[in-house]
């Protein structure tokens, strides 16, 4: 039996932690004039009082299993979405509650789809609280809770499981507490340190301390309307497009990487990939670039690799309209939003990890027509690869592309009075199930999502939590395995 | 603290769990990949998949900085060189696990000790020595001493003779002039802080703590008469069945029913005052042929947890005074308790408690586990003045999960009532639930 009152007492210290961040959009929001003060704090108290009242009826000191550990993050997150739409629908920045909640799921799930259509005429406070769902949805909010509270006890590694993005978590110290607060210091960090840059830039604070965010995140919210072409600073662009890199690669290895241990960096397989792919595909793309457009060689390699890097580690940010350069590379786009970043940072997508044990063990399985008595085993960073991670990648995959196929078709149906309903269908869905943000068609980098139909934005928003959590953890709800006891 | 755990067995798995709950920072390493997902899934430890005697594993494992290693696989020579090796690659403390009797003999601990095993651990001879322990207080199924037996704590079952049946706490403390506290009452599966309102039933098994000159009084008073154990029937071919008889042969009269001829042959080979029986221990008819009736104590020893425990009933059906069964199955202590058999051995958690308490040992004074209940006792000193010392126990707001069992200071012991005041040196022995070990060491730290 699923012991519900334990879940319901964690998702409320998970809204508890959420409205006291809410709190943090106060100050921006002062200094720019205070218009939106009203409805930030409001938010915050709707959001704190649930949670305390979540917290305070379900006393139960019950063990979180396997079964509450799933259904804590998939209604966590669903809360989460609810609750964080607040500050947009009491300020009037969005008035439907539709709109409000693709917003707020875009913004958790760090997909950055957004539907409001002057990004600029936001108050600031809110405008803030956007990119703050990005960051906290990014590292996600339960590690934040572990590493804040001692209360999931060890439930606490089912959860962290079930939220961390990828199919594996290894865990840089021996307990959970201390590997969660240590990921989040690297993600704080990190964080402080692009904000800081950014500023050195000549970005001011408020622009810096929110694309800091987004950033790391891999969300791609921005506060202008263009992206991150308003700002039309070269040294912006590149300096972003390292972040967005370091933010797709995984904070183990980053982890191992501050403290020196350099050799641990370059032994790991999905980073090499990852790292090459990025160099040998943005060089391609760099030479077509060149060719097909009037633009300088410094400018082709700039804005290539800041749009593939962008949608690689799935942030979403533009600097340059891809879908212009020529149809073949926009299809080329469209492969990409299949790649992903590392397993264990904060991108979403498929992941490097599982393409490559996906290719690796294809490979082999010539090599073994050949040798039928040969023992061949699938190796990643010289460890042998479990045959249930196999099975579990295989099916993986497998889901992932079947809801995308499917997903389109429901979506070209809802779509059906569009221009390019196939092209923007799959754009849609690939780019949020991927948690990308920008896809292709009418949904390309330099249009939003406010034109979807009400049901389309439903079912988008399903597709992003899905995708953020890995398709596994909200779909195990609706199997019979999960509600039956045995 | 750091440390590392070399084996996943039941021992090295009952020591993580027991010092994750600590929240000390653990390492696991284990070469059996389906033992160690079960345990990172259920355990907040660090996991190594890999031989433990491999530098390289060791390495991974940061042996450089670690506070303590402890080598409790399957294998005692295996774990006395990985406790030689991690000692030289920077372990600070190291224990290992062995079963060689002849290791334990003291110039040999130093020679280890030379080679950089600082403590050595039998799982077989802490089980041995818990039994003889055990035999020499045959009222109890469980009986602690601190500081000498200035206070003890025992252990009994309430069966229907007993006279403190359908009584509440308090009415036995005003009705009587000896003082006791009753600590933990482990009723079914449940383990329970009595409190004066606290009504006993049959079937619950008390632990109580007293001071050494009640110790009679008490005994009296719980029908319990001091019976003294003369006949012993050991039951069981394992090395824990020898080991036990080796040790207690002198003392009692002891027959051993082993049932492999070859065994048999090497127990009274080697056994010198002890009877040794080629039998099967389940044929009851061959117990009684040997007297089990007219026995004080059986003890099952066998590899089977199951012969072990319906032998043990056998043997508490005709009578005999006290039954000793060894249980290693973790899962049947409740029941096996529950239904009758006195007192259940588990080697595996003896050794893995006892190390336990190694690494607890410079927090605290000494430290012991009720068999079967999920608590300690822990003896703290009090080192320096402090706001224990002003305020009466009462105003320190222990947590409810705790409960003070005995004072002991200079010669003298106390059982404390609420308006008890602390003095420098006193020695303080606490009952503690898991939840509440981590404030009740916060309180006397």
């Amino acid at each position: 039996m699923i012991r519900i009152g334990a879940v319901l007492k964690v998702l409320g210290v998970l809204l508890i932690v959420l409205g006291s961040l809410m709190l943090s959009s106060l100050p921006f929001s002062f200094y720019y004039g205070g218009e939106d003060a009203v409805a930030l704090f409001s938010s915050a108290l709707v959001t704190s009082f649930t949670g305390l009242g979540l917290w305070y009826f379900n006393k139960s000191q019950q063990k979180i299993g396997k079964r509450e550990g799933y259904l804590i993050v998939a209604l966590g997150w669903l809360s989460m979405g609810i609750v964080s739409m607040l500050p947009y629908l009491f300020s009037g920045v969005l008035s439907d509650f539709t709109n409000a909640f693709f917003e707020s799921i875009s913004g958790l799930t760090t997909t950055g789809a957004s539907v409001i259509n002057d990004i600029e005429a936001v108050p600031k406070g809110v405008l803030f609280w956007r990119s703050l769902t990005q960051w906290i949805g990014g590292m996600g909010i339960i590690v934040l809770t572990i590493a804040l509270f001692p209360l999931l006890g060890i439930g606490g590694v089912e959860l962290f499981i079930a939220e961390a993005p990828g199919p594996t978590s290894d865990k840089i110290h021996p307990r959970i507490k201390e590997t969660a607060k240590r990921l989040w210091l690297i993600y704080v960090g990190l964080t402080a340190l692009l904000t800081f840059l950014l500023y050195l830039c000549g970005m001011n604070f408020y622009d810096s301390i929110n694309h800091g965010l987004t950033t790391m995140a891999t969300g791609g919210f921005s506060t202008k309307n263009d992206s991150i072409a308003y700002f039309n600073n070269p040294l912006i662009q590149y300096l972003i497009t390292f972040f967005m890199f370091l933010a797709g690669t995984n904070y183990t290895i980053i982890y191992f990487g501050l403290k020196g241990e350099l050799k641990k960096v370059w032994k790991s397989d999905e980073f090499k990939t990852y790292f090459l792919l990025l160099l040998s595909v943005t060089f391609i793309i760099t030479c077509l670039v060149f060719n097909f457009t009037d633009h300088s060689l410094e400018q082709s390699l700039r804005e290539s690799v800041f749009q593939i890097v962008s949608i690689v580690t799935t942030t979403g940010f533009v600097s340059a309209d891809y879908t212009s350069w020529s149809p073949g590379l926009t299809l080329v786009f469209f492969c990409l939003l299949f790649i992903g970043g590392c397993a264990g940072s904060t991108s979403g997508g498929i992941k490097v990890i599982r393409h490559l044990v996906l290719i690796k063990n294809t490979f082999l399985e010539f090599k073994r027509l050949l040798h039928p008595r040969a023992l061949i085993r699938t190796k990643v960073d010289g460890q042998l690869v479990a045959q249930r991670v196999l099975t579990h990648i295989l099916v993986f995959l497998l889901i992932y592309l079947g809801i995308f196929f499917s997903g389109s078709i429901i979506m070209a149906m809802i779509l059906k009075n569009y221009d390019q309903p196939l092209m923007t269908a799959f754009g849609a869905v690939a780019t949020t199930i991927g948690n990308v943000g920008p896809g292709i068609g009418a949904v390309g980098p330099l249009d939003n999502f406010a034109h979807i139909p009400y049901l389309g934005k439903w079912f988008l928003s399903f597709l992003m939590l899905l995708g953020r959590l890995e398709l596994f953890t909200i779909l195990i709800l609706f199997t019979p395995y999960f509600w039956k006891t045995n | 603290m750091k440390i590392i755990i070399a084996g996943a067995g039941a021992v090295g798995f009952h020591l993580a769990e027991l010092l994750a709950k600590e929240n000390q920072d653990i390492t696991l390493i284990d070469t059996d990949e389906e033992i160690l997902d079960h345990v990172s899934t259920h355990l907040d430890v660090m996991t190594i998949l890999g031989d433990a005697a491999s530098i390289h594993v060791l390495e991974d494992a940061k042996i450089s900085n670690t506070d303590l290693f402890l080598a409790v696989t399957t294998s005692g020579s295996t774990n006395l060189l990985l406790a030689i090796m991690a000692k030289q690659r920077g372990a600070k403390r190291t224990i290992a696990r062995v079963n060689n009797p002849e290791y334990f003999e003291q110039h040999q601990k130093e020679n280890f000790k030379k080679l950089g095993v600082d403590v050595l651990i039998s799982p077989q001879l802490l089980a041995a020595q818990e039994i003889e322990r055990l035999l020499q207080r045959g009222s109890f199924t469980d009986i602690f001493e601190f500081e000498k037996g200035r206070i003890s704590i025992v252990g009994f079952t309430l069966d229907t003779t007993c006279p403190l049946i359908n009584k509440t706490i308090g009415e036995i403390d005003q009705s009587n002039d000896f003082t006791f506290r009753g600590i933990a009452l482990l009723r079914g599966h449940k383990t329970i802080i009595p409190r004066s309102s606290t009504k006993l039933i049959k079937g619950d098994h008390l632990y109580i703590a007293s001071v050494a000159k009640s110790m009679d009084a008490i005994l009296q008073f719980v029908g319990k008469q001091l019976q003294p154990i003369k006949k012993v029937m050991i039951a069981g071919g394992t090395s824990l069945a020898f080991r036990t008889a080796e040790l207690v042969q002198d003392k009692y009269s002891v027959s051993v029913i082993v049932k492999n001829k070859n065994r048999a042959k090497l127990f009274a080979e080697n056994l010198n005052n002890a009877l040794v029986i080629n039998a099967d221990p389940s044929n009851v008819d061959i117990l009684k042929e040997e007297g089990l009736e007219q026995m004080d104590a059986f003890i099952a020893l066998t590899v089977n947890d199951e012969t072990n425990i319906v032998t043990s009933l056998m043997a508490e059906h005709m009578n005999v005074y006290k039954t000793i069964a060894l249980v290693d199955n973790v899962n049947y202590t409740h029941i096996s308790q529950n239904i009758g058999v006195d007192t259940i051995i588990n080697k595996k958690l003896i050794a893995a408690n006892n190390i336990f308490r190694f690494v607890r040992k410079g927090k605290v004074e000494a430290i012991a586990s009720l068999h079967g209940v999920e608590a300690e006792v822990i003896e703290f000193e009090i080192h320096k003045k402090n706001r224990l010392l002003r305020n009466c126990i009462s105003d320190l707001r222990l947590p409810i999960h705790s409960i003070i069992a005995g004072v002991i200071r200079g010669d003298d012991s106390f059982i404390p009532s609420g308006d008890f005041l602390f003095e420098i040196n006193d020695k303080v022995i606490v009952f503690a639930l898991p939840e509440a070990i981590h404030q009740v060491e916060e309180i006397f730290k």
